[in-house]
């Protein structure tokens, strides 16, 4: 059995070197932009779904979200909850936030946005929105009379729908808010901000002392954000927080990402589809070149199987060739993803609504794009080679 | 060597009733080609024994389309009879799985056609050690063996060439090679020298009786020249398909 193997890898290797180098190159090539596509577009959605999650952690809720009990609006002593969940082993940061919608004007634009107010020196441990000013300046605790805007309600920074918005709000610029519960103010623009993700940079925040001037109350929030050290252990934070007593609701970030579990399958979908593609392209290509190998070889099998060599070998030894090219194919691939690919999408990362996305390039997804092609191109060296010796051998070394 | 031929016999039976058994027993062998609806009978009910005594360098001769080769094919297991019986060494042949039939072919035939049938990828050396390799002989033993049989017909110095850079008659002495490194019991030679010069084909004749005389080989070689009679010891006379005699060649 040892032998047969033995046998057919000389015959196969025997083939590769003395066969044709430039179909071989060719082939080889053509394995590697199979493995390099499929490996693209599932690692490209990767970084699509990736950078959303990112986003909606990083600027919007954090890791876990605590929301006002069930038929409140508000939660309740916020200062002592916020102390009970900070003194959790692994909890990063901790941010209460009081939202009210308004409606702002500025000259003769105007539009409803929703207010956030936020203690800045709890914000900026828990979201990285202050990372992303892109003019003016961050708020502070004290401030009063100044809002942040988000270049979504500010228009004039590259928003993704300039036509919502004020027109072009810049640092310094005062303009109106009329809050929800009627109360009227006009702020100062303090700064604006871009994170690039549409969700994010259509908020405007406001410090907590303001907006307890507004609504006349303290001590109160819409919800509280948490970032715990580690993304992935939301539920064991959960369960430490409820052993806590916090009654109120506490949420993962997941259950926010709704669109993302959907964004997700449909990527899952086409990645499917455009890799079943590729695979099949991989596949008739292996097949025509085994194919041709067999048909230019015909004689030389039917010589083979008359000196005794077994069909066995003579089959094994074209699987071992597709296997040779596939293999070849897949360390290219790997070569032009990690030394090319990756490299220009790190540098060079695509502008989407949900924020930079660059390649997410895991090995497990790696495995399974190259399994795959290794099993479709095998699989697809095998026919031809078991058409060739279902001939007989006459047939084989004299037939036309 | 005498070489003029004595009508032996002139029937579809070798004869008989000896008590030895011969190495090579054919009885009543059809083959029938069918294309379409026609149905040509390349050969019809041959029956003969060789090598009931020492080893045989037998001739199969006949015209053009009289069933030479078909019958070479046949008993070189290469096809397969529509009927009758084919007992080597005491075994049916014609019993075996196809495996076992390859099994035994590289075991204990060798062949040589008239077109070389070298794989053209391989050097003199890889494509003599190959049928070695396949019987599942130790790397070094093939090579060992195929430098020596390489040696025995003289291409003892073309060991690293391959067949496009050989004359047709070191080709076909490859092919001679290759076909003796297992030591088969057989050689199943189909017009050897046809596609050779006189001198080449004179050498690959010379070679086939002394490989039947010195290491006692029987061989079996489909020719159309009547002067490889000379070289022979009998004679199969093939007519449409039919035997049609033995010649016997006095020694």
């Amino acid at each position: 059995m040892l032998s047969d193997h033995k046998l057919a890898l000389f015959l196969a290797q025997k083939s590769i070197i003395k066969g044709n180098k430039g179909t071989l190159g060719l082939t080889i090539f053509i394995m590697s932009l199979v493995f390099v596509n499929s490996v693209f577009v599932s690692s490209l959605f990767l970084g699509l779904t990736n950078t959303i999650n990112d986003q909606i952690i990083n600027t919007v809720y954090g890791t876990v979200v605590i929301e006002p009990k069930k038929d409140e609006k508000f939660i309740d002593d916020v200062y002592s909850l916020k102390q009970k969940i900070s003194r959790v082993p692994g909890v990063k940061g901790v941010s209460a936030q009081y939202i009210m919608g308004s409606v702002m004007s500025y000259k003769d634009k105007n539009g409803a946005w929703s207010v956030y107010s936020i203690n800045p020196d709890d914000e900026v441990t828990v979201t990285t929105t202050h990372n992303f000013i892109i003019d003016g300046e961050y708020l502070s605790k004290l401030d009063e009379n100044d809002i942040l805007l988000g270049k979504e309600i500010a228009g004039g920074y590259g928003g993704d729908d300039e036509s919502r918005s004020l027109g072009g709000v810049k640092t310094g610029d005062s303009i109106d808010v009329l809050f929800n519960n009627g109360v009227k103010r006009t702020y100062r623009v303090k700064g604006i901000f871009g994170v690039n993700f549409q969700r994010s940079d259509n908020i405007a925040y406001i410090s907590q002392k303001e907006m307890t001037s507004v609504t006349g109350m303290e001590d109160k929030a819409s919800q509280i954000l948490i970032r715990t050290e580690d993304v992935g252990n939301e539920g064991q934070f959960i369960k430490q927080f409820l052993e806590l007593g916090i009654n109120e609701k506490i949420k993962p970030w997941q259950d926010y990402a709704s669109m993302v579990k959907e964004i997700t399958q449909s990527f899952d979908i086409i990645s499917m589809l455009i890799s079943g593609i590729g695979l099949f392209v991989a596949g008739v290509t292996i097949f025509i070149i085994i194919y041709m190998n067999t048909i230019s070889k015909r004689r030389q099998i039917g010589i083979s199987r008359a000196v005794g060599i077994k069909e066995s070998v003579i089959i094994n030894s074209y699987f071992i060739q597709a296997l040779f090219i596939v293999m070849s194919g897949i360390i290219v691939g790997l070569l032009i993803v990690f030394y090319i690919v990756a490299p220009w999408f790190i540098a060079h990362p695509l502008d989407f609504p949900m924020g930079p996305v660059s390649l997410l390039i895991l090995p497990e997804n790696v495995f399974i794009n190259a399994i795959s092609l290794v099993i479709a191109a095998s699989a697809a060296g095998l026919i031809p080679s078991m058409m060739a010796v279902r001939e007989t051998i006459i047939e084989s070394m004299w037939g036309d | 060597m005498i070489n003029i031929a004595k009508e032996d016999h002139i029937a579809n039976e070798y004869p008989d009733g000896t008590g030895k058994q011969a190495l090579l027993r054919i009885r009543n062998l059809c083959r029938t080609y069918i294309m379409g609806e026609v149905r040509v009978p390349a050969l019809q009910n041959v029956s003969f024994d060789i090598g009931r005594e020492d080893p045989e360098f037998v001739a199969i001769m006949g015209k053009s389309g009289s069933g030479k080769s078909t019958l070479l094919h046949q008993l070189g297991l290469l096809d397969t009879p529509t009927s009758g019986e084919i007992i080597i060494g005491g075994e049916n042949v014609l019993k075996m799985s196809e495996a076992q039939k390859a099994r035994f072919r590289l075991e204990r035939f060798g062949y040589v056609f008239q077109e070389y049938a070298l794989l053209p990828e391989l050097t003199a050396l890889e494509n003599v050690y190959l049928p070695a390799m396949a019987l599942g002989r130790k790397k070094k033993e093939c090579f060992k063996a195929a430098r020596e049989v390489l040696g025995q017909v003289g291409l003892g110095e073309r060991l690293d060439h391959r067949p496009r850079e050989m004359s047709g008659g070191e080709q076909q002495r490859v092919a001679i090679a290759r076909a003796l490194i297992n030591k088969p019991d057989i050689l199943f030679a189909d017009e050897p020298a046809a596609n050779l010069d006189s001198v080449s084909s004179k050498q690959v004749l010379e070679l086939f009786r002394k490989l039947n005389r010195e290491m006692g080989l029987t061989i079996l070689m489909v020719t159309h020249e009547p002067e490889d009679r000379n070289y022979v010891d009998r004679v199969i006379w093939l007519k449409d398909g039919e035997l049609e005699q033995h010649m016997e060649m006095l020694k």
